[in-house]
Order: C-alpha cells, then sequence, then structure tokens
C-alpha cells in the first residue's frame, strides 16, 4: 500500500506539537506595535449602570483605548441566529460577565493597572439566577417545541406500570486548553485581518463586518488551529473576536485578546443545565409503551445556539429505544447568566439522560438487569424502527453491538460477581451498566449541511488544500489530507492544508455537528474530481498522440502511486508532476473550488416530522466501578467500548476521538460541577475547584475497538462522523455508579441521583437510603 | 557583601544572566511569562497561571549532594524568575536535537507521537516535560508512578490512555540522552554559579527582592525588611500575583537555603527541615511516617510538591492546609526562630485562628520536629476531595489511636481540616473514646458526637452537610480500616 492510501497515519501537526512548534494565536509573533486587549465585564447578574467614570484609567501611562458601547461604529450587536446579544453593555447588564468596557494597552499589567481605575456605579435589580425560577415564573426565551408520536398521555394514564420523576443534569464548562483568543490587524481603509481560535470562520467575519460597520469583503478571518474547542468557540469565539476588531480598528494597531482562564470561565457560556420530568408505563416485561418528556433548558441570558441545542435533545430524548407512544416537549429558559451554547453532543446527551434514568428504573421496578430491558427495547431491524420525528432507522447496528459488548465485556459473568462482591462487602459496592448511544449526524438546521473547498495544484505537483473547516485537534485536516492524497493517487507529503481561511472558502458552516469530514472530505473530493477530470484530458490526448492505433479512454484514466496510467493499457503512464506541468503549458486551471451539500435532509419544527439526519452513529460502552459508601468516593475499575465509525478513515484518529469524548463525558458525569451563588457568581471558575478529569480518573482498564465490517453508504470513504457521539459513552459510568448506591439498599430503593454524580451526589444518596432502610 | 539585581542561570545549555535594573522584567516576573517574551520559546503555554493544568512544565535541574543533577518538572506560572538562579531551565524546545536539517526527537516526544497522544497540542509541551522529568528519574516506572507523574497535567482532548501509554514506553527504552552526554558540562556551569553564596538584592519599582542562602541572610534582612513575606516554594503567595494581580511589595526568597531541607531521625524525633518540598519529603517518609506519606502523595501534583515546602504549608496556615491534621495527630513541634531566640511551639498553639499563626514578625519556621511514634501508636491520614488527584481537600483527617493493656482507649486524636476556620480537633469525640473499648457501639457515638462539634461551610467544593458527614464516617472508616488489618 502507498503511503497516501495508508489508513493509520499520526496527527498531521504531531511533530509540530511535540516540539512546541505549533502556533496558536497567543504565540503568533506579532510586531512590537501590537496591543494587549482586556474586556471590563459587569459584576452584576443583572443591574442598571447608573454612571461611569474611566477618565483616569484613559489617563494611564500606556493605555491607548478605553471603549465603550458609544464607540461601536457599527451595530452593537450580535448573536449567531437572533441577534440578541450586545457587544458592549449599554445602560442596563443582564448578566455576570457581560462586557461593558474594552481597555487596549501597551501591556496586560497596563490593562489591569487602568481596570482598577474604572469606577461604575449600578442599580442592582431582580435577577433570575437559577432555572428553577425560570421555569416558575415561565421565562421562555422562545415558543415552546413539541414532538409526539402516538397516545403517550392516554397510553400513561391507563397504564399499571408507571413511574415518573425529575431529573437534574448540570452544566459543563468546554475547558479547551486554549483559552479564547483573538489577534486583529488592521490594513488599507477597512481592511482587517482577525486571526481568531474560532470553530465557525465566517460567522466571525459577518460579526466583526457588522459591529464594525463594513462589509464582510474587507473582514478576513483566519483560523490556524484551536487548543481545543469543543463547542465552546463555535459562537463563543465571536465577542473576544470583535472585541479585538474594534480595540484594533480604533487604535490602528494590532491587537491580541488572549482570555485569562478566569475571565474565560466566568464570562463564556457552558453546555446547557436541564431540568427534565419526565413519566413512562411500561409493560410487565420491561417494554416501553409511553414515555413523556419535559426538556427544560437554561438558555442563559440569550438565544445563541439555544434552541437548535434544546432541538437535538428533543431528537435524541429517544436515545436508542422504539417507544411507540412519546411525548416531547422541549423548552428554553432566560436567565441572568451567560449565554450557554454547543457542547459536543448539543444537547444529545441531556436528553438521552432521562431515558436512560427510565430504562434503568424500570429494570430496578422489575428486579431485572438494566442490560437485559435496554435489549428488548432497542429500535428493530424490521419494525419498530420509526423514531418519534418519523424518520426509518436504516443500518441499525444496536443489536450487534450489543451481542459484541455482552461477549467483549463478559457482562453476565461480571453481574454475578459484582452481585457477589456487593452482598459480602458492607463498606464498597460495585456497580456495573451498559449503555448505547445512537447519534444523529447532520446539522439539525439543515442549510447549514454544505461545505466548500478550493485546491490549488502547483507546477512542482505540490498541492495547497483548503476547506471550510477547522482544526481543533479533532484530526480533521489529517484526515482531509488523506482523503486529498487518496484521490489524486499521490504521496501524502505533497499535500497541505492550509489555515481555514474565510478568502479562501467563503460562506463556510461552523466545523460542528461531527460533520467537518463528511461535508468538507465532500467538497474537497469534488474539487479532486474537477482537477482530475481537466488533467486526465491533457494526459489522455498525450497518450492518444503517441500511437493512435492504441485509443486511451477518459474513463480508464486513473490516478495512483504518483503517477496517472491508462489502466487498460498500463504501459501508458506519466508521473503526476509531468501531467501537472504539461496541464500547465496546456493552459489548464489548476485551481477549483468543490462543493457539497447533505442529499435529502429536511426537518418541519411544526409538526416535529422530518429527516433530520444523514444517517446514525452507533456505540456502546460497559464500565464497572467501586465506591466507598463513607466517603463517596469512585473508581472506575473497568470500561470497554465497541463504537461504529463506519469504514474509519484513520482508525488512530478515531479511537482518539472516542477515547477522549469518552473521558470528557466522564467528567460530565462525575466531577465536573458548576455551582452558583445567590447572585450569580460562578463560584467554581478555575481548575482549582472545576475539575475536569485527570490521568488517575480514566478506567482502570480502557478496552477501546471500533465496530468491524460496518462501511456507511453514502458518506465520504464509507466512513462515519466521530467527534460528538463517544461523550454519550460515559452513560455507563453514570450508570454504574448508580447501580454500586443502588446496592447499598440491595435494590429496593430508587436512589436519589442527578448529574454529575459527585462524591457529594454519591454520598448523600448512600445517606439517604440507609436512612429509609431504618424506617 | 551582596549582590544587587543580578541573577544567572543556565537555559538549555546557554548562560544566561539577568541584570534586573537594565531590564523590564520584575523579580515577580513569573518564570512562564519571562520564557514567552522569547520569540523561540512560545512551547511553554499558559492554561490557568494557578498550577493546576501543567500547561506551562518546565523541567529544572540543579545540583544534588552528589554533584550530580538533578531533574525535576514544575509549574512555570508558578516560579518567580530569582528563584531559577543557578539552576539549568530545560523546555520543550531543548527536547529535540538538530543535525542539519533533521530533527531527531527526544524518545518522549516520539512515543508522543507514536501512541497518539497529542490532538489539539496546547496540552502537549507540558505533558512532553513531565514526561521527560519521569525520563529523567525512572527506568520501567509502574504504571501508578506514571499517572503520579502526570497528575498535575491537563488534557482535554486525548482521554491520557494514550499519554499514560507514552510515558511507560519512552521510560522502558531508555538510552542516554543529549542531557546526558552533556551533564559533567552542565554541572560545571551550575558549580560556577553557586560558587558565589552572596544574597541577591534586586530592587525595582518599589518592590523589593532578596535571595538568599543562608538562615542568617534571611533574618537579617527580615529584620530590615520587616514587612517582608517569606517565600519557600511560593506555590501560596506566586497566586497572589498571578490570579489577585497584587503587587508584593517585599519577599525574602528561602528556597536556596540548603541546609533547611533534611529529613532526619535525632534521638526521639524526626526532624524535618521547613525547606524540605513535599516531594522529598514524601519520598523520605515512606518508610518511617507512613500517614505523612500517604497523605502527600495526593497533596497537588508532583509539580507542586516539587517546589512546595511544608513551611509554606504550615505558613500559608489554610483551614484545608493538608499536613496541618496530620502535624496535629503526629503531636509536632514548630521550631521558629528569630536572630536573638529559637522557639519551640506545639502544633496545638500554632495556628491561631483563620490563616493566622504563632509566628512573631521577627521570625522564621526552621524545623518542624515530629516525636517518633511508639510502636502501639496507630496513625493514618485521609483525604476527600472531589477528584482523587490535584485537588484540595473538601475533608481531610488524621487519626493518632493507642490502646491500653486492657484493650481501651488509651489515647486518641482526631484531626480535621476543612471543618473549621482552622485545623481542628474533634474534642468532644476525643473525650468520649478515652477509656473506651474500641468498638463499634462506641464508634457510633463518637461520630455523632463529631457531627455535633463543627459549623463547616458550603462552598464551591461541598457543602456543609457533605462536610459533616463524610467526618464522621472517616472515624467509621478508620475503624474498618484497623477491623482489616489494613494498618
Ligand atoms: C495547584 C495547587 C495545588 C495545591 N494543592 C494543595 C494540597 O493538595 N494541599 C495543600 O495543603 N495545599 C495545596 N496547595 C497550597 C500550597 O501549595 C501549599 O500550601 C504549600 O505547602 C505552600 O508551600 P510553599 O513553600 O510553596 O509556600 P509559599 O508560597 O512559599 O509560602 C506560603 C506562606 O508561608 C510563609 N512561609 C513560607 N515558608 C516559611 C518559613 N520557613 N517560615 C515562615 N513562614 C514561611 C510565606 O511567607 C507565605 O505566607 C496547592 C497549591 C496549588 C497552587
Ligand atoms: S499555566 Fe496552568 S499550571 Fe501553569
Ligand atoms: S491534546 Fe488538546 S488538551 Fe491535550
Amino acid at each position: 500500500m502507498s503511503k497516501s492510501q495508508s489508513q493509520n497515519i499520526a496527527h498531521e501537526n504531531a511533530i509540530n506539537h511535540v516540539t512546541g512548534n505549533s502556533v496558536f494565536i497567543n504565540d503568533i509573533l506579532s510586531n512590537t506595535q501590537t496591543l494587549i486587549g482586556r474586556v471590563v465585564y459587569s459584576k452584576y447578574a443583572h443591574a442598571k449602570i447608573l454612571s461611569y467614570d474611566i477618565s483616569e484609567a484613559k489617563k494611564l501611562k500606556g493605555v491607548s483605548a478605553i471603549l465603550t458601547y458609544k464607540d461601536i461604529p457599527g451595530k452593537n450587536n450580535f448573536g449567531p441566529i437572533v441577534h440578541d446579544e450586545l457587544c458592549l453593555a449599554e445602560d442596563e447588564v443582564i448578566f455576570i460577565g457581560q462586557a461593558i468596557f474594552l481597555i487596549a494597552a501597551e501591556t496586560e499589567e497596563i490593562c489591569i493597572e487602568a481596570e482598577k481605575l474604572i469606577t461604575i456605579e449600578y442599580e442592582k435589580l431582580d435577577a433570575i439566577v437559577d432555572l428553577e425560577t425560570a421555569i416558575k415564573k415561565n421565562n421562555l426565551i422562545a415558543p415552546e417545541r413539541k414532538i409526539e408520536v402516538g397516545q403517550a398521555e392516554v397510553t400513561f394514564s391507563k397504564s399499571k406500570n408507571k413511574i415518573e420523576g425529575r431529573l437534574y443534569v448540570g452544566g459543563q464548562e468546554h475547558w479547551y486548553l486554549e483559552t479564547q483568543s483573538s489577534l486583529a490587524i488592521t490594513g488599507e481603509n477597512n481592511e482587517i485581518i482577525v486571526h481568531s481560535s474560532s470553530q465557525n470562520p465566517t460567522e466571525t467575519q459577518i460579526l466583526v463586518a457588522e459591529v464594525l460597520g463594513i462589509q464582510s469583503k474587507d473582514v478576513v478571518v483566519e483560523v490556524k488551529r484551536m487548543g481545543g474547542a469543543f463547542g465552546g468557540k463555535e459562537t463563543q469565539a465571536n465577542h473576544v473576536a470583535c472585541w479585538s476588531a474594534l480595540l484594533a480598528n480604533h487604535t490602528k494597531r494590532p491587537v491580541k485578546i488572549h482570555l485569562f482562564r478566569d475571565d474565560d470561565q466566568k464570562i463564556t457560556g457552558k453546555r446547557h443545565r436541564f431540568i427534565i420530568d419526565y413519566k413512562a408505563s411500561y409493560e410487565n416485561n420491561g417494554k416501553i409503551d409511553s414515555v413523556i418528556v419535559e426538556l427544560n433548558s437554561d438558555a442563559g441570558s440569550a438565544t445563541d445556539l439555544s434552541m437548535s441545542i434544546l432541538e437535538r435533545s428533543m431528537l435524541h430524548a429517544d436515545n436508542s429505544y422504539f417507544v411507540p407512544n412519546m411525548k416531547i416537549i422541549g423548552k428554553a429558559f432566560k436567565t441572568n447568566l451567560p449565554s450557554n451554547t454547543a457542547f459536543r453532543g448539543f444537547g444529545g446527551p441531556q436528553g438521552m439522560a432521562a431515558i436512560e434514568t427510565i430504562i434503568d428504573r424500570i429494570a430496578r421496578a422489575l428486579k431485572k438487569d438494566a442490560a437485559e430491558i435496554r435489549f428488548i427495547n432497542y429500535y428493530g431491524i424490521n419494525k419498530n424502527n420509526t423514531t418519534p420525528y418519523g424518520q426509518l432507522i436504516e443500518y441499525n447496528q444496536l443489536q450487534k453491538i450489543h451481542e459484541q459488548i455482552l461477549i467483549k465485556s463478559e457482562y453476565l459473568k461480571r453481574r454475578k460477581e459484582v452481585d457477589s462482591f456487593n452482598s459480602e462487602n458492607e463498606f464498597f459496592k460495585k456497580g456495573l451498566a451498559i449503555t448505547p448511544v445512537k447519534f444523529g449526524i447532520s446539522f439539525t438546521t439543515a442549510f447549514l449541511n454544505q461545505a466548500g473547498a478550493l485546491v490549488h495544484i502547483y507546477k512542482d505537483g505540490s498541492v495547497q488544500v483548503n476547506h471550510g473547516g477547522t482544526e481543533m485537534g479533532q484530526g480533521l485536516h489529517t484526515k482531509i489530507k488523506q482523503i486529498a492524497a487518496a484521490e489524486l493517487g499521490i504521496n501524502i507529503e505533497k499535500i497541505s492544508i492550509a489555515s481555514t481561511n474565510t478568502s479562501k472558502v467563503p460562506n463556510t458552516s461552523p466545523t460542528a455537528a461531527s460533520s467537518g469530514t463528511d461535508i468538507n472530505g465532500m467538497a474537497v473530493k469534488n474539487a479532486m474530481k474537477k482537477l482530475k477530470l481537466r488533467i486526465a484530458e491533457i494526459v489522455l490526448a498525450d497518450f492518444n498522440s503517441q500511437n493512435a492505433k492504441v485509443i486511451s479512454k477518459i474513463e480508464d484514466i486513473i490516478f495512483e502511486n504518483d503517477q496517472i496510467l491508462d489502466s487498460k493499457n498500463p504501459e501508458r503512464k506519466i508521473s503526476f508532476e509531468d501531467a501537472v506541468m504539461k496541464s500547465y503549458f496546456g493552459q489548464v486551471s489548476l485551481s477549483a473550488t468543490g462543493f457539497y451539500k447533505t442529499p435529502e435532509i429536511f426537518f418541519d419544527r411544526a409538526t416535529g416530522k422530518g429527516k433530520p439526519f444523514h444517517y446514525f452513529a452507533y456505540g456502546m460502552s460497559v464500565s464497572e466501578v467501586i465506591i466507598d459508601i463513607l466517603t463517596g468516593y469512585q473508581k472506575i475499575i473497568r470500561t470497554d467500548i465497541i463504537h461504529d465509525a463506519g469504514k474509519s478513515i484513520n482508525e488512530r484518529i478515531d479511537l482518539g476521538q472516542i477515547e477522549g469524548g469518552f473521558v470528557q463525558g466522564l467528567g460530565w458525569c462525575t466531577t465536573e460541577e458548576l455551582k452558583y451563588d445567590k447572585e450569580g457568581n460562578l463560584l467554581n471558575h478555575s481548575p482549582d475547584t472545576y475539575k475536569i478529569p485527570s490521568a488517575n480518573d480514566i478506567p482502570e482498564i480502557f478496552n477501546v475497538e471500533l465496530l468491524k465490517d460496518a462501511p456507511n453508504p453514502n458518506t465520504i470513504r464509507q466512513s462515519k462522523a466521530i467527534g460528538e457521539p463517544p461523550l454519550m459513552l460515559a452513560f455507563s459510568v453514570w450508570l454504574a455508579i448508580k447501580d454500586a448506591i443502588s446496592a447499598v439498599g440491595n435494590h429496593k430503593i430508587e436512589p436519589d441521583f442527578s448529574l454529575p454524580a459527585t462524591n457529594e451526589v454519591i454520598l448523600l444518596s448512600i445517606e439517604n437510603i440507609l436512612s429509609d432502610m431504618k424506617k | 557583601m551582596k549582590i544587587f539585581n543580578k541573577i544567572s542561570f543556565i537555559l538549555g545549555d546557554e548562560p544566561i544572566e539577568i541584570d534586573f535594573s537594565k531590564s523590564e522584567l520584575k523579580p515577580t516576573t513569573t518564570v512562564l511569562n519571562f520564557l514567552r517574551s522569547y520569540p523561540n520559546f512560545k512551547g511553554v503555554k499558559e492554561g490557568c497561571g494557578e498550577g493546576d493544568c501543567g500547561a506551562c512544565t518546565i523541567v529544572l535541574a540543579e545540583l544534588n549532594e552528589n554533584n550530580k543533577l538533578h531533574y525535576y518538572a514544575v509549574d512555570s506560572c508558578l516560579v518567580f524568575l530569582p528563584m531559577i538562579h543557578g539552576k539549568q531551565v530545560l523546555t520543550v524546545e531543548h527536547l529535540a536535537q538538530k543535525n542539519g536539517k533533521e530533527t531527531i526527537l527526544h524518545p518522549v516526544q516520539k512515543a508522543i507521537i507514536e501512541n497518539d497522544a497529542t490532538q489539539c497540542g496546547y496540552c502537549t509541551p507540558g505533558f512532553a516535560m513531565s514526561m521527560f522529568a519521569l525520563y529523567k528519574n525512572k527506568f520501567n516506572p509502574t504504571k501508578e508512578i506514571v499517572i503520579d507523574s502526570l497528575a498535575g497535567n491537563l488534557c482535554r482532548c486525548t482521554g491520557y490512555k494514550p499519554l499514560i501509554n507514552a510515558a511507560i514506553e519512552a521510560c522502558s527504552n531508555k538510552t542516554s540522552d543529549q542531557f546526558q552526554i552533556a551533564e559533567n558540562k552542565t554541572v560545571l556551569q551550575l558549580q560556577k554559579i553557586s560558587e558565589v553564596q552572596l544574597p541577591i538584592i534586586i530592587e525595582k519599582n518599589q518592590q523589593f527582592f532578596a535571595k538568599v542562602f543562608s538562615l542568617s541572610d534571611a533574618l537579617k534582612l527580615k529584620k530590615l525588611n520587616p514587612e517582608a513575606i517569606f517565600i519557600g516554594g511560593a506555590t501560596d503567595t506566586a497566586l497572589r500575583v498571578t490570579k489577585k494581580h497584587e503587587v508584593i511589595p517585599s519577599i525574602i526568597d528561602i528556597s536556596s537555603i540548603q541546609n533547611i531541607k533534611y529529613f532526619r531521625e535525632e534521638e526521639n524525633y524526626f526532624v524535618i527541615g521547613s525547606g524540605i518540598s513535599l516531594e522529598d519529603l514524601k519520598n523520605k517518609t515512606e518508610n518511617y511516617l507512613p500517614a505523612v506519606h500517604h497523605i502527600l502523595k495526593v497533596f497537588g501534583s508532583k509539580q507542586i510538591r516539587n517546589l512546595a515546602t511544608l513551611g509554606g504549608n504550615l505558613g500559608s496556615a489554610s483551614p484545608i492546609g493538608d499536613t496541618l491534621p496530620m502535624l496535629i495527630a503526629h503531636e509536632a513541634v514548630i521550631i521558629v526562630k528569630s536572630l536573638q531566640a529559637t522557639r519551640r511551639i506545639p502544633i496545638n498553639s500554632f495556628i491561631k485562628s483563620y490563616r493566622k499563626t504563632a509566628i512573631q514578625n521577627s521570625e522564621i519556621i526552621t524545623e518542624i520536629s515530629v516525636p517518633i511514634p511508639d510502636k502501639e501508636s496507630i496513625i493514618k491520614s485521609y483525604k476527600v476531595s472531589k477528584r482523587k488527584d490535584l485537588d484540595i481537600s473538601t475533608v481531610s483527617a488524621c487519626f493518632n489511636l493507642k490502646f491500653s493493656k486492657n484493650k481501651t482507649v488509651e489515647k486518641i486524636i482526631l484531626a480535621f481540616g476543612g471543618m473549621a476556620a482552622t485545623p481542628v480537633k474533634a474534642n468532644s469525640a476525643e473525650a468520649y473514646l478515652i477509656g473506651k473499648k474500641w468498638e463499634l457501639e462506641n464508634i457510633k457515638i463518637a461520630m455523632e458526637l463529631i457531627s455535633k462539634e463543627f459549623e463547616p461551610i458550603s462552598d464551591a467544593r461541598a457543602s456543609k452537610e457533605f462536610r459533616i458527614i463524610s467526618s464522621k464516617n472517616l472515624l467509621l472508616k478508620f475503624f474498618n480500616d484497623l477491623k482489616m488489618g489494613e494498618i
């Protein structure tokens, strides 16, 4: 196999990463004129700004500018879909962390000095800083949504086996290692270049243009790479980009903003926390016959992507299970907190948490193993295979993965071992759980499912590929490089992926919804197709001119091993380089754009029906944990995962996405807790108290493999999207913890449980069980 | 005799001298910011500025007693520039070697690539340096040791498995690297710097910073600058600069006083120099003071423990300082010195109130002396925190128990952290248990007493209820551990 076809190459930037040569925005060597920007933000969740004084700060030596909303030349608002966010607060602030002033100064220290000299007089107003109050006050941010199938209410009320409850699901801080950053450099007239750590350069470009009051054509946004993003830079990188652009435009000097960690954690939105009310009924064997869920999400102070996220949670409220009668209500509430935003899974995890809880409770009520209840409720292959929103499930892999993982994880044997351990141990309990993931791939906002590419072949035969996707560590550029190399049949070393740049590929969609490779890969492929045809025609003419008796045909021309040849007459061949030169002299364009849109996707929000997803990705995991019932300490003994990546383009990268996604999900399910005080201050605003997993928190035994022989029809190289789905595999840990807690009461008492299951949640839940048992 | 405004160290193999009077740098500029101010040292990253993420990890090498190099990882965001005087500083930029156009990667770098242990790359330089420090210190480390060495670095992308594998792989087939080849030269360079051991005084923009090499210099300078604070590892103090943006007016850096870095046995005591790093103390107590060793294993991270000192943990007198309950349970005595006198302060009267100690302005902590526990004493320490590693305690405890001949409790100390404004003892439970049989019934009553004894707070870490339940449960845990013969 030639290097171009090789599946499993390392991350294309790995060498730069390990040597420290990779350039992030804060590392760009800008000139000595560069100023540091800083944002001054609200200390109140809701208040009137009565007056302020920035005059002393302005006088400080080294301060170049202090801007207020009055200094914004364009529109003072942004927001990705609904423009309901101010770039800088005017006379009222609506969350702690809301930007009021911008400072540009020679150094960060001077910025901090200047900030201390600014005074603001506030009048505190009533604020809603918790979701429960928002729900009570019905403070909806947009009309509620509904998806319904069958007769859920009627079925529920008639059924004799019922459960109901309320589930609290916490938010999550992205904790990308690289905080939000941007460097803006002005040019002639209105021109401005913004180096942004953004998943969505086109939107960043549009918003920079809007706040500056100029047109998109004057703004170039460039994204080399991000130090992690996870959805946190899908819309919220825009703020920092616009702030640096405003300061640069005002001072006519380059301005860099690199948020300090605490500021980043306080200012930016998180994964939405949810309060979910659920009701479900089931048959005697555990088959679900109705589910009614009300998904209430905390949107924060502005719409941002909240409605799309809510929609995705509604579309995942079924997870992998066929529910004949289901009613899903979705509500997003406005609170005085930073606007919550995209985060790997995009609402899917919250939606799934409820149905996973329902299954778990049914199993406990029936005194059966939850694995069994899951299995009988999975979507079927030929029947019971339509989702509540009417999409037919094709190429279902659930049964197959379930069977494989039970064997691989020795589930049944270990279930017995866990039970006997629990009967012998009073103070330590073990828990075991299997959970499935079925995750819909595509943007549910149908028009976003488009991508562009621009490919240049240079005279020396080297190739530069531009596409609309951004690299945030997920290996998108590596996969695109592989796709490009395979399409052109050339050595991968001849290809480079350029920084994502709005002047190369316009009007792109965010790199999100796990769709990066799917859509950009296709766009690159389509560009390659054009180029290959052009080159093939030249080559063909050349071949046929050599010997008129043998006629080569265009459809037989193939690109392989750095050569172009006639597959029927393999002695007719030319090196890729020579063909490129011939094409150049033949006055053929060696640059082409490519475009792709995902076929047949639609979703009608009014009826709640459609085919919102191109396909589904599947996976399952089995986790075993042990808990210390005296301290709430938990440890993951073992996790097994089988995940469906279709026909993987790069197994090494896909395994990395699965492991990383799982561990991120594990953090969300266990230690990552966001607490606010009554005033709306985030208490966990630094890694001192906000605890993402560390090396010691991952499963002691951690077996991950890809589902074999599972090509995905109709996608780039028959692969499947991989970014988001694995995060939800972590539910196996969450429910294994619940299983262990449940063992304290011999599985007779339904434990109080919420997400994340911190040591505190675990310990308090155990206390309740113990006191119930005394009664 | 003093040296003014100048410090010297080796950056890679290059000797560097900084003259503060001629540069923009301040004595409280962190090594992170200093390095990043160089165009070609952008590999050192800032991820948090508070010692919690490890993105800024660098490796320092210093001479040990045998004039060999001791390599250790630190968070450069917590190190003030003058603290690296006399040391070799290594960053990710130093790991690979250039051979003409070819780059020869260090084994740890190769292992990271081969194991797919880098995705976005932002954490990678820090991990590479933690692994490099491990590589220099351990051959074929166990998984536990590897995890301990990496627990001070956060990665949000990879899920750690490939990082752990990379470290194991790199350290299992070691070859001599360029640093080993250059060791003799580096040793000579460092010896040359440390020939002169005169106090270094940096005075600049209303900031005073003194680096001293002897206790007497420290005390003399303290007398002249009564408002000065001492820094041992600065892991507490640096946060005032990086997070609170304070300008600390006056600092005396005692991190280079070699003769306060010891752990040894003297008659009936283990005596511990206040300047010993907690990592060193952890290693040295393993066979002598297991409860101390146990709590230090989960203290901060390797990068933190390599800097932090016992004196600093006492000096910060935090209610959640992990060594304090342990010192209470061991009935330690704190030795403080001024130019005039030496005082021995029993630990119980050392902590006065919230973050206040009995040290007077003219005094410095020099030694902590721990009575050698008699064979019958059972001492065990516990830490409850949200995350296993690199997390400040929610509740911590150290218990010391001794039975009389008739199997009743002769003596018991139940010391807790995180339950009040200072580390405290559960007096009523202690009093109750004295003379009682060590039986579940009595333990349960003592647990009730513990739960009534304290009024802890609810905060970002946990609720009051959680603290109360876990504090009383720790006693039961102690009881169980004893029954299981785990002690
Ligand atoms: C990321 C991180 C994790 C941490 N984890 C933990 C943890 O798990 N458990 C825990 O208890 N703490 C933890 N800490 C807090 C801190 O590391 C410890 O308190 C440490 O022991 C402080 O030691 P130091 O030498 O670095 O202190 P320094 O900052 O040098 O000094 C702290 C204080 O003590 C005074 N002082 C220092 N030495 C002396 C002396 N010889 N005589 C008199 N006064 C002196 C100083 O003047 C100062 O007021 C953590 C800190 C960080 C940043
Ligand atoms: S920057 Fe996070 S530990 Fe130093
Ligand atoms: S590779 Fe992105 S944080 Fe580790």
